[in-house]
């Protein structure tokens, strides 16, 4: 006997709207399929009636977490577009808020884990101490969420030694309250036993529906962009790509955790051979007919973004792939053959943000299940055909 | 493996302080450049309109009241301002600067809108405008 359980759009277990239709039998998920859509902002198109510089702000608003990784993908595209070369301290004060960044999604995401583990003391602690690395941010930025420290041509505010010898002092505390999680995640039974095993996702199925982030790298593939096509500085920084065996929610767990560690080397490194010098160049209004492709690894996976200009100072085309887009897939697979109990666990371990991964409207035919596309002219057309056949009733009364 | 690992730490933590500050008797003190609403100092305006245009948020509104008297009004509307202080950054004589205030919130929007009418500043501008 097959049932057909909605979960979403609005559902206690989500925290943005999404719509997750199972197919069970029993306790167990034979099917699961995905439906978008319920929070489409219309921001690509919003982008091509703003300038260079007003897009910024723009794509910082795609995501409340990851805001810095839209921007800098944004601003590398849009340098290459404009053939600028950051000066090498506005690049490495740019590649520390992304490390800070990272923390900081990071130590949020094993709250949110614990959380939906059952967890709730996990979550609250580390929560208190993600404030460190968010106080941090207020202090280079003037802002804890939307640190708006990017420029097209560099960063907008340099750091002083106060500033450097603050990070350093808070990222000895992050270290150690770091080390005690990860110790923790290793030594808590009821944890560990709830995390184990859920949401499997094999080698081959991770490369297949092309995962990206801490979900392809806890299914033991060793693929990060910081490596594979490094940007800002990255190719001068010594750090490790993070995986895991285990190819559940404890693997990545684990791959965060670890990623944890890697960030507060990344930063020690830069805050130590942080270079002197300028940090932003003048930047020019316009930019040169051309297209470029931007990548960048934000903390939830690879970020791409699509830019076109047309001379003007405005882009003719900006097209974001937020990392969530890329797991919908393999989070599927994760729930098939799974428990209907494990559903938050399993959608909450890819970390997603579905509010950025909305980019366009289907239609969905009622009674059919039919799906499709349709286009602003085809959807204008529909209405003037339906308005023509409606004779307009000029003088209609009141039925009542 | 050992049952209740995290005891001790919550036991701990019975005999420390709150992690939280008691709100609104108590309140946090903001960093040095902390981006809070714009504000123009009229005196050092001299109307490229580097802000208006730059303005993400098209919060920025510089209208000419006379002309001939080079007599200006600028109009900060608040309620669409989105903090990002580029309107500071884009500012060739530093005229826009960011205040500190965080309690801003008001039950009418209307009551957010900031108002200046002031004569056109001939000041030489320091630098070049960073986005010109």
């Amino acid at each position: 006997m097959k049932f057909q359980i909605p979960i979403g759009p609005q559902h206690p277990a989500l925290k943005e709207p999404i719509s997750l239709r199972m197919t069970v039998e029993g306790e167990i998920i034979r099917d699961a399929d995905l439906r978008l859509g319920y929070n489409h902002r219309g921001l690509e198109k919003l982008a091509e009636q703003k300038t260079w510089i007003q897009n910024i702000y723009l794509t910082e608003r795609i995501c409340g977490i990851c805001s810095h990784s839209h921007t800098t993908c944004y601003v590398q595209g849009v340098e290459k577009l404009m053939e600028l070369e950051p000066p090498r301290r506005g690049l490495y004060i740019r590649t520390l808020v992304a490390e800070l960044e990272r923390v900081h999604s990071h130590l949020l995401w094993l709250g949110v884990a614990g959380h939906e583990a059952g967890f709730d003391s996990f979550f609250m602690y580390t929560w208190r101490d993600r404030e460190i690395v968010m106080d941090i941010l207020e202090t280079i930025s003037g802002n804890r969420v939307h640190y708006g420290i990017n420029t097209i041509g560099g960063v907008r505010r340099d750091l002083d030694e106060q500033q450097v010898k603050h990070i350093l002092d808070s990222l000895a505390i992050l270290r150690q309250r770091s080390e005690y999680y990860q110790h923790l995640g290793t030594n808590e039974p009821s944890f560990v036993a709830r995390l184990a095993g859920v949401g499997y996702l094999s080698r081959e199925d991770a490369i297949a529906l092309c995962a990206v982030g801490p979900t392809l790298r806890a299914s033991g593939v060793p693929m990060d962009v910081r490596k594979d096509d490094p940007y800002a500085v990255y190719a001068e920084v010594p750090f490790e790509v993070c995986t895991a065996d285990t190819c559940d929610v404890l693997g990545r767990t684990v791959v965060r955790i670890k990623e944890l560690f890697q960030c507060y080397n990344i930063i020690e490194y830069l805050l130590k051979n942080l270079p002197s010098g300028p940090v932003a160049v003048r930047a020019p209004r316009r930019a040169k007919p051309n297209e470029v492709v931007s990548r960048y690894e934000a903390p939830r996976g690879e970020n791409i973004h699509y830019i076109k200009s047309n001379g003007t100072d405005k882009p003719e085309r900006l097209k974001v792939r937020a990392p969530t887009l890329g797991n919908y897939a393999a989070t599927l697979k994760m729930l098939k053959n799974g428990f209907i109990a494990d559903v938050p666990l399993i959608f909450a371990a890819i970390d997603p943000c579905i509010c950025c991964a909305e980019r366009a409207v289907s239609l969905v035919d009622a009674r059919s299940g039919q799906e499709k596309i349709i286009s602003m002219n085809a959807l204008k057309q529909l209405s003037r055909q339906v308005a023509a056949g409606n004779a307009r009733k000029r003088e209609a009364e009141w039925p009542l | 493996m050992k049952i209740g690992a995290f005891i001790p730490e919550l036991l701990r933590h019975l005999f420390k302080k709150p992690a939280t500050v008691d709100y609104p008797f108590q309140k946090l003190e903001v960093p040095r450049d902390f981006r809070g609403s714009p504000f123009l100092r009229p005196e050092l305006c001299i109307v490229c309109r580097a802000c208006e245009r730059d303005c993400p948020a098209e919060a920025i509104e510089i209208t000419a009241t006379n002309e001939a008297e080079k007599r200006f009004r600028m109009v900060i509307h608040n309620d669409r301002c989105i903090h990002c202080a580029q309107c500071v950054d884009s500012c060739p004589t530093d005229a826009m600067q960011m205040d500190t205030r965080f309690e801003i919130s008001d039950y009418d929007r209307h009551n957010l809108k900031m108002e200046w009418e002031y004569i056109r500043a001939v000041v030489k501008p320091k630098s070049e405008p960073k986005t010109s």
